[in-house]
C-alpha cells in the first residue's frame, strides 16, 4: 500500500479511527472509501498507547499518512524548565495568562500558538505553567475566587492534568504536514487542534459532530467517580456537580467553543444537536444539518409486499450495554406480551462489553418470567434478521442518529424509539424539504416502557398503521438519509471549503 | 459516540502527591543535649580527681583522651548518624520495623571496622611510652563513643527523648562511681570507668531499640541500596561536627595556644576551659528549642503535610503554614531570650562562679564571649533542623560548609590577633552562619506553598 503524495483532507480524530470501531470511526471509514479522489491524513490522539489494541479497520489506499499521538502518556522528554529569572513572580507573565483564560472563556479565537505553547520562557509555556511562581499565582488565585471549601490538592492535580494534554497538542500542531482542509469529527482535543491549526496555518477547518461532545463529557464528569467529591450524603445536592467535575467541563465547553470560533461549516446530523451548538456558542450561520445515511441498496430486497402482516416480532439491535437501556426494552416487551402473547422480543447484539450488566439483563428476563418472549441472539448479520423483524425497538437513553433505525427503515420495517437524539426527526420527520411528512413508527419518552409497548402493540395489531409506517419509513430514507446523497453532499462541500 | 472519551479516571492516581513521609532527621543535632552530659562528667571527674590521682597532669591526659575521643567519633560518625536515622525512619513508615536492628547491626560493622584499623593503627604508631592498658581502652572507646553517638541520634529521631535521658543517667552515673572507685589505677583507672560507662550506655540504647523493634534476622545491609539523594545527609553531618569542633582543633593544634598532653593529643588550656564551660550554659536555650521544634513547628509541620495530602483548603493550608513561621520565630526569640538571661546571670555571677570551680576569674571575658557563640550556635541549629524537616537537604550541606569554613577563618584569624582575641573568632563564625541559615530558612517558609506543590524535587 503507497502512502504517500500531499494531503488533501487531513483527520484530527480523538479516539476513533483507526483504534477503536464504533459510529464514528465507521462513518469516517464510509466517507474515505467513498470519496476516493481525495488522499486522507489520518491524525490519531489517544488516551495512553497502551489503552488500544492497534487498528480495528483496514486502511483504504486514499489514506496517505497516520500519525498515533497519545495525549496522557507520559512525555518522553522533560518539559525545558525556564530560566531561574522567569521562574520568579513576574506581573506581565500572570497578566498574559490572565489574559489569555479571559479570551478563552469569550469565544473569540484566542488559542496560543504551537510556537509560544514550546517556547520555555513565553508565560504559555509548559515549564512555566508547571514550575514558574506567575503560574502559581494565577492558580491559586482562580482557586480562591472559586471560593469553595474544595480540596486545594486536588484542585491542583485537576487543574494540571487538563492543562497537560495542551503542550502535546502544539507539538503535534508544530509538526503537521501541509493540507488543503482540516476536518474533525469532534469538539474536544481534536477541535481543539483543528482550531489551533486552522488560525496558524489559514487552513479551512471543518467541524462535524456525530454527538455533542461537550454534552457527551459532562455526563462523563457527572459519572465519573474517580474525580474526588469530598462532600458528604448531607452536602451532596443532585442538582450541582462538585466543582473539580465543573472545571472539566468547563475546559471542554472552551475547547468546543474555541473550535466553533474556528470552524466553518459546523456540522451536526440533527436539527436538535444543531441547536445545542448554537447554544454551546456556534455561530448559527455556520452550522449545517448533514444526516447520515445507509446503503438503500443493500436492503431494499428485503422488503416484504406492502400489506402483508408483520410477524409479531420486537427487536432491538444494539450492543448489550447500559446506554441502550435494555432493562427498558424487556420491560417493554413484558407490557406488549400482556395484550399479544405469540409477540417475540429478540435482543440482538453483542453482549460482551459490559458482562455484569447482560448478566443483570438476562436476570430480570427470569424475574419477569419471559424465557418464552425474550431472547438474546448475540450478533447476527443485520440482513438475516431484518426480515424476521416486525418492529425495530431503540431504548436508549442516549443516541446521535442511529445506523440501525435507518437500516430498518430501509428494509420497510417501522421503528419504536426512546425520544432521543434524531429519532423523533427520524420517526415523525424534520418539516424540511429534503423529507417526507408522515410517522415512520413511535415515540415515547426516556424510561417509559408503557409508551414503548402501547406503539409497538398498535403498530403490530393494526394492519393500516402498520403499512403506512412502513411506506413513509421506505420514502423517508430514501429521500433523507441515503448514504449516496450523503458521499455527494461531503463531497461538494469539501470541494467548495478547499475553494 | 462510541469509543470517544480518555481515560481520565487514572490521571487521579497518576501521582503521589509526595514522597510521604519529610522523614524525623532530628539530627545530631540533638545529639548536643546528652553531649552536655558528658561534658560535665568529664568536668565532674576533674573536679572531685584532684589530689587523689596523682601526678595531676592525669587528669589532664584523661580529660583531653577523652575530648580528643568524642570530637573524632562525632565528626566521623555525623553524617552516618543522619542518614541511619532517616532510613529507619522510612523503615517504620513502611511498616517494617523488623528491618531496623539488623541493619544497625550490618551498618555499623561497615563503619565501624575500618575505624578500629584506624585507631588501633594511630594508638600503636602515635603514642610512643603510653601503657598497653591505655592504648586499648582507647581503641575500644572510640568504637563504643561511635556506637552511642549513632544509638543516640537513631533514638532521639524516634522521639525516645525521656528514655534516651535516663539511659544517660545511668551511663554517666557509673562513669562517674567506677572512675572514682578506679581513681588508684591513675589515668588509666579514669579511662577505664568512662569506657565501661560508655560500654553500658551502648547496652542500654541497643536493648531499647531492640525492644522496640523486634529484629527477624541478625543482620542485613539493605541499608546500602537505599540511598539516593539523600546521601546529602553525609556531608551535612560531617561538616556540622567538623564546624562545632574546628574551633577547637585550631586551638589545640597551634603552636601558640596549645601544649602536647599525651602521644600527639594536645590541649588549649587557655580555650578549652572557658569553651566546656560555656557549653554548659547552653543548657536552657536547649530545652527551649527542643520544645519549640517538638511541639510547636512539628504540629504545624505535621497539620500542614497532612492538609496537603488529604485535601485540605489553600485557607486552611496557609494557616498552618503561618504556625510554621510562628513557631520557627518564637524558637528564635525564646533562645536569644533564654540565652541572653541565662548570659546575664553568668557574668553577674561570674566572679562568684568560677573561683568556686577553682577557675580564674580572667577566664571571664572569653567565657562570655564564647557563650555567645555558643547560643548562635544554637540558632543556626534550629534553622538546619527546620530545613532538615523540609528536606532541603542541599541547603543544609551549604549552611555547615559556610558554617566550618567561617569558625575555622575566624578562630585562626582570632590567634594571629592574640590573647584578647581568643573567642571572638567562634561567636563570628557562628554568627555568620546564623546570617546565612535564617534568611535561607526564611525564603523557604515564605516560599512553602509554591515549592511544596510547583517544585516536586
Amino acid at each position: 500500500m503507497k502512502r504517500t503524495g500531499d494531503i488533501d483532507i487531513l483527520l484530527l480524530l480523538e479516539g476513533t479511527y483507526p483504534y477503536v470501531k464504533g459510529g464514528v470511526s465507521s462513518w469516517l471509514h464510509e466517507v474515505i472509501r467513498g470519496l476516493p479522489h481525495y488522499r486522507f491524513g489520518v491524525v490519531f490522539m489517544g488516551s495512553c498507547a497502551k489503552d488500544y489494541a492497534g487498528w480495528r479497520y483496514e486502511l483504504p489506499d486514499n489514506v496517505v499518512m497516520v500519525q498515533s499521538h497519545f495525549l496522557f502518556d507520559p512525555p518522553t522528554e522533560t518539559p525545558k524548565r525556564p530560566r531561574r529569572r522567569a521562574r520568579g513572580p513576574d506581573a506581565a507573565a500572570e497578566k498574559a495568562i490572565c489574559a489569555l483564560h479571559e479570551n478563552l472563556g469569550s469565544g473569540q479565537p484566542s488559542l496560543p500558538t504551537a510556537d509560544e505553547l514550546s517556547d520555555p520562557a513565553s508565560p504559555v509555556g509548559q515549564g512555566m505553567f508547571l514550575d514558574s511562581q506567575s503560574a502559581w499565582n494565577y492558580l491559586t488565585e482562580c482557586y480562591q475566587a472559586s471560593a469553595l471549601a474544595e480540596s486545594f490538592v486536588d484542585y491542583f492535580w485537576t487543574v494540571r492534568n487538563l492543562h497537560a494534554p495542551l503542550w502535546v497538542l502544539g507539538r503535534i500542531a508544530a509538526e503537521l504536514p501541509p493540507a488543503r482542509l482540516l476536518f474533525s469529527p469532534s469538539t474536544g482535543y481534536g477541535g481543539l487542534l483543528g482550531a489551533m491549526c486552522a488560525r496558524e496555518r489559514n487552513t479551512p477547518f471543518v467541524l462535524m459532530e456525530h454527538g455533542i461532545y461537550t454534552r457527551e463529557r459532562r455526563i462523563d464528569m457527572m459519572n465519573a467517580a474517580w474525580i474526588r467529591d469530598r462532600r458528604n450524603f448531607l452536602q451532596t445536592d443532585q442538582s450541582e456537580i462538585s466543582h473539580l467535575r465543573s472545571l472539566w467541563v468547563r475546559f471542554f465547553e472552551t475547547a468546543a467553543s474555541q473550535s466553533y470560533a474556528s470552524a466553518n461549516p459546523i456540522i451536526s446530523l440533527f436539527d436538535r444537536a444543531r441547536r445545542q451548538q448554537v447554544a454551546d456558542g456556534a455561530e448559527a450561520e455556520r452550522t449545517r444539518i448533514i444526516p447520515n445515511g445507509v446503503e438503500i441498496a443493500r436492503f431494499a430486497g428485503l422488503r416484504r409486499p406492502l400489506g402483508t402482516p408483520p410477524p409479531p416480532v420486537m427487536a432491538l439491535i444494539g450492543r448489550v450495554v447500559p446506554i441502550k437501556d435494555i432493562k427498558n426494552f424487556i420491560r417493554a416487551a413484558a407490557i406488549a406480551a400482556q395484550k399479544l402473547p405469540t409477540l417475540q422480543a429478540w435482543i440482538i447484539g453483542p453482549t460482551e462489553e459490559d458482562p455484569p450488566y447482560a448478566e443483570e439483563c438476562e436476570d430480570l428476563v427470569q424475574s419477569l418470567g419471559l424465557q418464552a418472549t425474550v431472547q438474546f441472539l448475540g450478533f447476527r448479520r443485520v440482513e438475516e434478521v431484518l426480515p424476521l423483524i416486525g418492529v425495530n425497538v431503540l431504548s436508549s437513553v442516549s443516541e446521535g442518529l442511529p445506523l440501525s433505525v435507518l437500516e430498518g427503515f430501509a428494509a420497510g420495517i417501522p421503528a419504536v424509539t426512546t425520544d432521543v437524539g434524531a429519532c423523533r426527526e427520524m420517526l415523525e420527520g424534520s418539516g424540511r424539504d429534503d423529507d417526507v411528512p408522515g410517522s415512520a413508527g413511535g415515540v415515547a419518552g426516556l424510561a417509559d416502557p408503557d409508551g414503548l409497548a402501547t406503539h409497538i402493540v398498535s403498530l403490530l395489531t393494526d394492519p393500516q398503521r402498520y403499512a403506512e409506517a412502513a411506506a413513509t419509513a421506505i420514502a423517508r430514507v430514501e429521500k433523507r438519509y441515503d448514504r449516496r446523497t450523503m458521499l455527494n453532499t461531503f463531497d461538494q462541500l469539501f470541494r467548495e471549503a478547499m475553494g | 459516540m462510541a469509543g470517544i472519551g480518555f481515560e481520565l479516571r487514572r490521571l487521579s492516581n497518576s501521582r503521589t502527591y509526595f514522597g510521604l513521609l519529610r522523614a524525623y532527621a532530628y539530627a545530631g543535632i540533638v545529639s548536643s543535649g546528652p553531649w552536655v552530659l558528658s561534658i560535665a562528667a568529664i568536668l565532674m571527674l576533674g573536679i572531685l580527681s584532684i589530689g587523689l590521682v596523682v601526678p595531676s597532669t592525669q587528669i589532664t591526659e584523661f580529660q583531653v583522651s577523652v575530648t580528643w575521643m568524642i570530637a573524632l567519633s562525632l565528626i566521623y560518625t555525623g553524617g552516618f548518624q543522619l542518614i541511619y536515622t532517616r532510613y529507619v525512619a522510612d523503615r517504620l513508615f513502611e511498616q517494617r520495623p523488623d528491618r531496623v536492628v539488623p541493619n544497625l547491626t550490618g551498618a555499623m560493622l561497615v563503619l565501624l571496622l575500618p575505624a578500629s584499623v584506624a585507631v588501633s593503627v594511630v594508638m600503636a604508631v602515635w603514642f610512643p611510652g603510653t601503657s598497653l592498658a591505655y592504648r586499648l581502652l582507647m581503641i575500644v572507646g572510640f568504637v563504643l563513643l561511635c556506637m552511642v553517638w549513632v544509638l543516640t541520634v537513631l533514638l532521639s529521631g524516634l522521639k525516645q527523648f525521656r528514655a534516651v535521658l535516663i539511659i544517660y543517667m545511668f551511663g554517666y552515673g557509673a562513669v562517674l562511681l567506677l572512675a572514682l572507685g578506679l581513681r588508684p589505677w591513675g589515668m588509666e583507672g579514669l579511662l577505664g570507668g568512662f569506657v565501661a560507662g560508655q560500654a553500658l550506655l551502648v547496652v542500654g540504647m541497643t536493648g531499647l531499640v531492640w525492644k522496640a523493634y523486634p529484629p527477624t534476622r541478625l543482620i542485613d545491609l539493605d541499608f546500602f541500596r537505599h540511598q539516593d539523594r539523600r546521601l546529602w545527609l553525609i556531608p551535612a553531618g560531617i561538616l556540622f561536627n567538623a564546624g562545632v569542633w574546628v574551633d577547637k582543633f585550631i586551638f589545640w593544634l597551634s603552636e601558640d595556644t596549645s601544649n602536647q598532653v599525651i602521644g600527639v593529643l594536645r590541649s588549649s588550656v587557655i580555650y578549652d576551659t572557658p569553651t566546656f564551660m560555656a557549653y554548659l550554659t547552653i543548657v536552657p536555650g536547649m530545652a527551649v528549642f527542643l520544645f519549640r521544634m517538638e511541639v510547636d513547628f512539628v504540629r504545624a509541620y505535621d497539620r500542614y503535610f497532612s492538609l496537603v495530602r488529604d485535601g485540605g483548603t489553600l485557607a486552611a493550608i496557609e494557616e498552618q503554614r503561618l504556625g510554621m513561621v510562628m513557631a520557627a520565630r518564637h524558637g528564635i526569640r525564646d533562645i536569644l531570650g533564654t540565652q541572653g538571661l541565662t548570659l546575664l546571670v553568668l557574668m553577674a555571677f561570674s566572679h562568684v562562679l568560677l573561683p568556686a570551680l577553682g577557675i580564674s576569674v580572667l577566664y571571664s571575658g572569653q567565657l562570655a564571649i564564647i557563650s555567645v557563640g555558643v547560643m548562635l550556635q544554637l540558632l543556626v541549629m534550629a534553622a538546619l533542623n527546620i530545613l532538615f524537616y523540609l528536606d532541603d537537604l542541599r541547603e543544609t550541606v551549604a549552611i555547615t560548609a559556610v558554617m566550618l569554613m567561617a569558625n575555622a577563618a575566624c578562630s585562626w584569624a582570632s590567634i594571629a590577633l592574640g590573647p584578647y582575641y581568643y573567642g571572638y573568632g567562634f561567636a563570628c563564625g557562628m554568627l555568620i552562619a546564623s546570617v546565612v541559615a535564617l534568611p535561607l530558612v526564611n525564603k523557604r517558609l515564605d516560599r512553602l506553598n509554591y515549592e511544596t506543590f510547583m517544585q516536586t524535587r
